[in-house]
C-alpha cells in the first residue's frame, strides 16, 4: 500500500475550444495517508478543479493523477465510477441527499451499490448515524432534517464505505457558523481517531483553521503549501 | 447491478409528483381500458362473422367433388366413405353432415324463384344454423322426410305458408329434369334474409331418390377449435386426393378477409392509442429526468454506473405503465362484463347482415389478447423511456453538480 493517497504530477486542465481557459497549470500536489488538507483560494483559482480531478469526475488535459496508486488517466469511465464507489467518499456543498430515501436509506444506498447484504448494511448505516449523533433521526427524510443534520447524513454516507479518501467541496457553504464548527470537529475527529484522509476545497477560513495542512491556489497554481497546527 | 435498490428508487420517485403521475396513470388506464373494450367488441364481431360463415352450411372444412364449385350440381357428386374420419382426431370434430345441394326452381301458385335445394339428415345438422333457427310449423323429422322447409323471406315472395304445396324442378343425376311436389313443413326465420331466400331444405334420402343417386355433393365438418382447421385440411387433402377439400376461409373469402381485417384493426387502434400516450409518457419522463439532473449527477459522482441510471429511468416508466395497464385492464374487463348481454344492432340490421354479423354484438374477452395487450403496453413503456433514459445517462456528474 502506497503512503501517497493522492499524487498529482504536472497536472493541467484547460477548458474551452475557442479561447482556452487554463484552470490548472502544471500543478504538483501530493497527499499522504491520514492528512487533513484544505485547498483554498479565490474563485477561479483552481481548487474545485483539482478536487474534481482527484475525485475522477474530470480528466486532466496534461499530467498524471494517481489515487491510492491508481493512475486515473488510464481508467475507463466505468472503472472511474468503480473507483469513486469503492475508494472515495464525497461530501458536497448542497448535501445532495436523495429526497425519497430516509437518512438510514441514504447511508445504506451507497453500501447497496457496493453489493453489501441487507443486514450488514443496515447495521453499518445505523452505527454510522449513531456515531454522528443522528441515532434518533434515521427514519426521517432529508426534508425533515436541518441543514447541519443533512450534512452529517452526507458525511455518514461518504464514510460508511470506509473510503481511502474523503473529498469535501465547500462543505460549510450552506451552514451557519455553529453548525460548521460542529461539522469541522466531526471531520477532525474522524481524521484523528480513524486516520481518515480528508481533502476539502473551501473559501471558509473556519474550515481552513481545522485542517492540518493549508494549500493555497491562485490562477491555477499552488502558491502556498503549509502544515499547521489546527485550532 | 443493485436491482432491488433501483426498483425501490424508481417506485418512490413516482410518488414525488403525485398529481402529475396520477394524471399519467389515469391516461394510461383510460387508453388501455378503451383498447380492451374495443378489442372485445372486435373479437365479438369477428367470432360472429366466423360463426355466421361456418354455420351457414359451410362448416370449418368442406369436401366437394372436383368441378362442383364451378358448376354446382348433382353431376359433381361423390360417396364420402369412412376414410376421411381418420384424418380428423376424434376430439377435434364437433360434428359432420353429408348433404346434397343442387340448384333448383321453386314454384308456388303465384311465384317462381331460384334457390339451392338442400337434402339433409336433420339429426346431423347440429353443426349448422338449421339446428337453432326458429321455425314456424314443423322441422324436418328425418332424412326420409319428403316435406320442405323454406325461409320466411322466400315464403313471403312465393306467397306460400305452412301446409301449402310447392313444386321444385331440378336436374337429376342422369341429366334429365326432375320435378316433385312438396308440402311446406315449416318456415324458418334466420338472422337476415339472405339465408331465407337462398336455401330450402328437405330430407337427404328423399332428394337422393328424386335425383336418382345414392351419393352426395358435399361433406361438411364442424371443428371444436378453428385453430386446427388448417391441419385438418392438410390431412384430408392427403387422404382424399381425388376430392376437393376447402377451409371456410377459401369458401367464404369475404368473411375471411373481414376476419383478418378485424385483427389488423385491433392492432392499428392499439398503435394509435399507444402512440398518443407515448408522447405524454416521454414528456413526463424527460421532465422528471431534468428535474433530477443534480441528483442523477450525484448518483454518478458517488459511483453509480451509467447502466444503472438507465435502468432506473426505464424502471420508472415500466412501473407507471404496469400500474396503468393493470388499472386499464381491470376497468376494460369490468366494462366488457357490463356489456355481456351484447349491443343491439337491429337498427343497423342491413349493415350487420352485409358484414355477416348477427343483430346483437356480444363482446368477447380473450385471455391471450389481454396478455398480449399488457406485454405490448409494457414494451411501449420501455420504448418510451429510452430517450429520457439516454438523456439521463448523458448527464455528466460534474456538469450536473454545478447546477
Amino acid at each position: 500500500m502506497t503512503d501517497l493517497v493522492v499524487d498529482c504530477r504536472g497536472v493541467s486542465r484547460t477548458y474551452g475550444d475557442g479561447v482556452p481557459v487554463r484552470a490548472l497549470d502544471s500543478v504538483d500536489f501530493q497527499v499522504r495517508r491520514g492528512e487533513f488538507v484544505s485547498l483554498s483560494g479565490p474563485s477561479g483559482s483552481g481548487k474545485s478543479t483539482l478536487l474534481n480531478l482527484i475525485g475522477g469526475l474530470d480528466r486532466p488535459t496534461r499530467g498524471e493523477v494517481r489515487v491510492d496508486g491508481e493512475l486515473l488517466n488510464a481508467l475507463s469511465e466505468p472503472a472511474l465510477a468503480d473507483l469513486r464507489l469503492h475508494k472515495l467518499g464525497f461530501v458536497f456543498q448542497a448535501y445532495n441527499l436523495i429526497p425519497v430515501l430516509s437518512a438510514r436509506e441514504n447511508v445504506e444506498f451507497i453500501l447497496q451499490l457496493q453489493g453489501v447484504g441487507a443486514a450488514e448494511r443496515r447495521r453499518r448505516a445505523l452505527e454510522m448515524l449513531e456515531a454522528l449523533g443522528l441515532a434518533g433521526l434515521s427514519d426521517r427524510r432529508p426534508g425533515e432534517l436541518s441543514g447541519g443534520q443533512q450534512q452529517r447524513v452526507a458525511i455518514a454516507r461518504a464514510i460508511v464505505t470506509r473510503p481511502v479518501l474523503l473529498l469535501a467541496d465547500e462543505p460549510s457553504a450552506n451552514l451557519d457558523s455553529v453548525t460548521t464548527e460542529e461539522l469541522l470537529k466531526l471531520l477532525r475527529d474522524l481524521n484523528e481517531t480513524q486516520g481518515l484522509t480528508i481533502v476539502t476545497a473551501t473559501h471558509d477560513p473556519l474550515v481552513m483553521s481545522y485542517s492540518r495542512r493549508k494549500v493555497k491556489l491562485r490562477d491555477g497554481a499552488v502558491v502556498d503549501d503549509a502544515v499547521v497546527v489546527p485550532v | 447491478m443493485p436491482v432491488g435498490l433501483l426498483v425501490s428508487l424508481s417506485a418512490r420517485n413516482l410518488f414525488r409528483h403525485r398529481r402529475r403521475n396520477a394524471m399519467l396513470l389515469a391516461a394510461i388506464a383510460v387508453a388501455v381500458a378503451g383498447v380492451t373494450v374495443l378489442n372485445s367488441l372486435v373479437r365479438g364481431m369477428q367470432e360472429d362473422m366466423r360463426d355466421a360463415a361456418v354455420g351457414n352450411l359451410t362448416g370449418h372444412v368442406k369436401v366437394l367433388a372436383p368441378g362442383y364449385r364451378d358448376d354446382p350440381g348433382i353431376m359433381h357428386r361423390f360417396l364420402p366413405g369412412e376414410d376421411w374420419k381418420n384424418a380428423v382426431p376424434g376430439d377435434a370434430l364437433a360434428g359432420w353432415a353429408a348433404r346434397v345441394v343442387v340448384p333448383a326452381v321453386i314454384m308456388s301458385e303465384r311465384e317462381t324463384r331460384g334457390l339451392q335445394l338442400v337434402g339433409v339428415n336433420p339429426a346431423r345438422e347440429s353443426i349448422s344454423f338449421l339446428a337453432d333457427v326458429p321455425v314456424l310449423g314443423e322441422r324436418l323429422n328425418g332424412p326420409g322426410d319428403n316435406r320442405i322447409l323454406v325461409g320466411r323471406a322466400l315464403a313471403d315472395q312465393l306467397e306460400t305458408d305452412v301446409g301449402y304445396r310447392v313444386v321444385v324442378i331440378t336436374r337429376g343425376a342422369d341429366g334429365s329434369t326432375r320435378e316433385a311436389g312438396f308440402r311446406v313443413a315449416g318456415i324458418f326465420d334466420a338472422d337476415g334474409t339472405a339465408l331465407e331466400k337462398a336455401y330450402a331444405f328437405t330430407g337427404l334420402h328423399y332428394v337422393q331418390s328424386l335425383l336418382g343417386t345414392g351419393e352426395v355433393t358435399e361433406l361438411s365438418l364442424r371443428l371444436r377449435d378453428d385453430a386446427v382447421t388448417d391441419a385438418v385440411v392438410r390431412d384430408l387433402r392427403a387422404r382424399l386426393a381425388d376430392l376437393r377439400v376447402l377451409s371456410w376461409q377459401e369458401l367464404e373469402p369475404q368473411a375471411a378477409a373481414m376476419y383478418a381485417l378485424a385483427d389488423t384493426a385491433i392492432y392499428i387502434w392499439f398503435l394509435v392509442m399507444m402512440g398518443a400516450l407515448i408522447f405524454g409518457l416521454v414528456n413526463t419522463l424527460i421532465t422528471a429526468v431534468m428535474e433530477r439532473t443534480r441528483e442523477l449527477g450525484m448518483l454518478r459522482a458517488v459511483g453509480m454506473q451509467r447502466g444503472a441510471v438507465l435502468v432506473q429511468v426505464v424502471l420508472e416508466s415500466a412501473l407507471v405503465m404496469a400500474a396503468g395497464v393493470a388499472l386499464g385492464l381491470a376497468a376494460g374487463a369490468l366494462l366488457t362484463w357490463m356489456l355481456r348481454d351484447g349491443i343491439d344492432l337491429s337498427r343497423w340490421a342491413a349493415g350487420a347482415e352485409l358484414a355477416r354479423m348477427s343483430s346483437r354484438l356480444v363482446p368477447r374477452l380473450l385471455p391471450g389478447d389481454l396478455a398480449l395487450l399488457a406485454a405490448m403496453s409494457l414494451g411501449f413503456g420501455v420504448l418510451a423511456s429510452l430517450y429520457p433514459a439516454w438523456r439521463a445517462v448523458k448527464i455528466e456528474p460534474l456538469e450536473a453538480m454545478r447546477r
